[in-house]
C-alpha cells in the first residue's frame, strides 16, 4: 500500500499505452516494440508503489520506457556482436542507415535524443516528453550529443 | 487508442505471474447488468453494479489493497465461470474465495464473514437474526449498515438479509435485483406482509 493515492496502474496503461507502444517502436523498432512496452510497463509496476507523488505519470512511463528500448537495444547488440563477425551490427530497419551509422558510436541516451530530433522530428518540448526531462535539458542533450559528433570528425 | 487486447492481455497476464498485481478487476455481463468484478491475492474483494463509477470503485480498491491494479478476463476465468454458473442457475453456491480486506470496521467484518459462511442459497435471514448470531441481538442496524457497504455484494449474499418487518428491504444494485436475485435461488417469497423499504 503506498502514502500516496496513486491511480489504479491500468487507467495510465488505458490511456497512455499506445503512445507507449509508439515511442518504443520508435526507439526499439517495430519488431521489438511490444516486447519493450511489456518490459517497460512490468518495471513501471515494480516501481509504481514506491512513487512519492502521483504527478508527472506519463512523463514517468515515457523515461522507463525509453530506458528499457536502451537496454533491450544494448543487449541486442551484444548478442549479435557476440554471434556475428565485427562489422555486422544491425540496427533496426525503418532507420536510415546513414544516420544509424553516424550516430552508432555515441552513448545510449545521446542517440535516443538525437533520434528523437531528426528522425522523428520532434520539437524539445515533445523530445522532452519522450525523455521525462525539461525542455532546456533536451535541448542541451541533442546539442552535446551534436558536439560531440563535431568533435569526432563526423558532422559537420 | 488504446493498445491491442492481446498485447493487453499478455501484459497482464506477465503482470500477475511476476506476482506484481495487488488487484485484478474483469467486466462480466450478467442479466442484473454489467457487473465489475476485482479479486486480490486472497480472493474476490469487491464486486460493483452496472450505474456505479468504475473510477471511484477501483480507487477505493487502489485505497485498500494497492494501486498496481490490472485488468484481464483471462486471469479471472475460474471468478468469471463460478458467477456465469450462478446466474445460469447451473451452480447457485457462488463458490469462489472472500476476501473482506476491504471492511475496516471488525463489527461489519464480521457480520460479513458470518452472512457469507452461514447464510446459503435459498434462506434468507432477517437483519435483527443475523445481528443475534453474531452475539449483538439489538444491532440490528449496525447490521443493516454493514450490508449496505458490502463490498462483495452477490458472493457475501447480502440479497439474502431482509427486514423483520417484511419486504425485501434496500439493496446496492436496487430492490429490484434482490427480489431477482432471491427468486433465482429459489428463497420463498415474503409476503406476509406489506411490502416496506425500511431498514437496509
Amino acid at each position: 500500500m503506498s502514502a500516496v493515492a496513486l491511480p489504479p496502474f491500468w487507467s495510465l496503461v488505458e490511456t497512455h499505452g499506445a503512445e507507449l507502444l509508439v515511442h518504443a517502436r520508435r526507439i526499439a523498432g517495430d519488431d521489438h516494440g511490444e516486447d519493450v512496452l511489456q518490459d517497460a510497463l512490468l518495471r513501471a509496476l515494480r516501481a509504481y508503489p514506491r512513487l512519492r507523488h502521483a504527478d508527472h505519470l506519463r512523463a514517468w512511463l515515457y523515461r522507463v520506457t525509453t530506458t528499457t528500448a536502451l537496454d533491450h537495444h544494448r543487449s541486442r547488440r551484444r548478442e549479435v556482436l557476440s554471434a556475428e563477425p565485427p562489422g555486422t551490427a544491425v540496427e533496426p530497419e525503418h532507420y536510415d542507415d546513414a544516420f544509424e551509422t553516424l550516430i552508432e558510436e555515441l552513448p545510449d541516451g545521446a542517440r535516443a535524443a538525437l533520434r528523437l530530433r531528426f528522425v522523428d522530428d520532434l520539437d524539445y518540448d515533445g523530445i522532452a516528453r519522450r525523455l521525462g526531462c525539461s525542455a532546456v535539458a533536451a535541448r542541451q542533450r541533442v546539442s552535446t550529443a551534436i558536439r560531440t559528433l563535431r568533435t569526432q570528425g563526423i558532422a559537420a | 487508442m488504446t493498445l491491442p487486447a492481446d498485447l493487453l492481455d499478455k501484459i497482464a497476464s506477465a503482470a500477475v505471474r511476476e506476482g506484481l498485481a495487488d488487484a485484478v478487476y474483469t467486466r462480466l455481463d450478467t442479466p442484473i447488468g454489467r457487473l465489475l468484478v476485482v479479486q486480490g491475492p486472497r480472493g474476490v474483494a469487491r464486486i460493483g453494479f452496472e450505474g456505479e463509477s468504475v473510477d471511484a470503485l477501483l480507487a477505493q480498491v487502489a485505497a485498500g489493497l494497492g494501486p498496481r491494479i490490472i485488468a484481464s478476463d483471462r486471469e479471472l476465468a475460474a471468478t468469471r465461470d463460478v458467477l456465469s454458473a450462478y446466474f445460469e442457475g447451473a451452480d447457485e453456491r457462488l463458490d469462489v474465495p472472500v476476501d473482506l480486506a476491504l471492511v475496516r470496521s471488525p463489527f461489519r467484518r464480521a457480520a460479513l464473514a458470518l452472512l457469507h459462511d452461514e447464510v446459503g442459497p435459498g434462506d434468507v435471514v432477517t437483519y435483527g437474526a443475523l445481528a443475534a448470531r453474531i452475539g449483538h441481538p439489538r444491532a440490528a442496524r449496525a447490521v443493516g449498515s454493514a450490508c449496505a457497504t458490502n463490498p462483495i455484494p452477490l458472493v457475501v449474499p447480502c440479497h439474502r438479509v431482509v427486514p423483520g418487518s417484511g419486504g425485501v428491504g434496500s439493496y446496492g444494485g436496487g430492490p429490484d435485483i434482490k427480489r431477482r436475485l432471491l427468486a433465482l435461488e429459489g428463497a420463498a417469497p415474503r409476503s406476509r406482509t406489506r411490502r416496506s423499504r425500511s431498514s437496509g
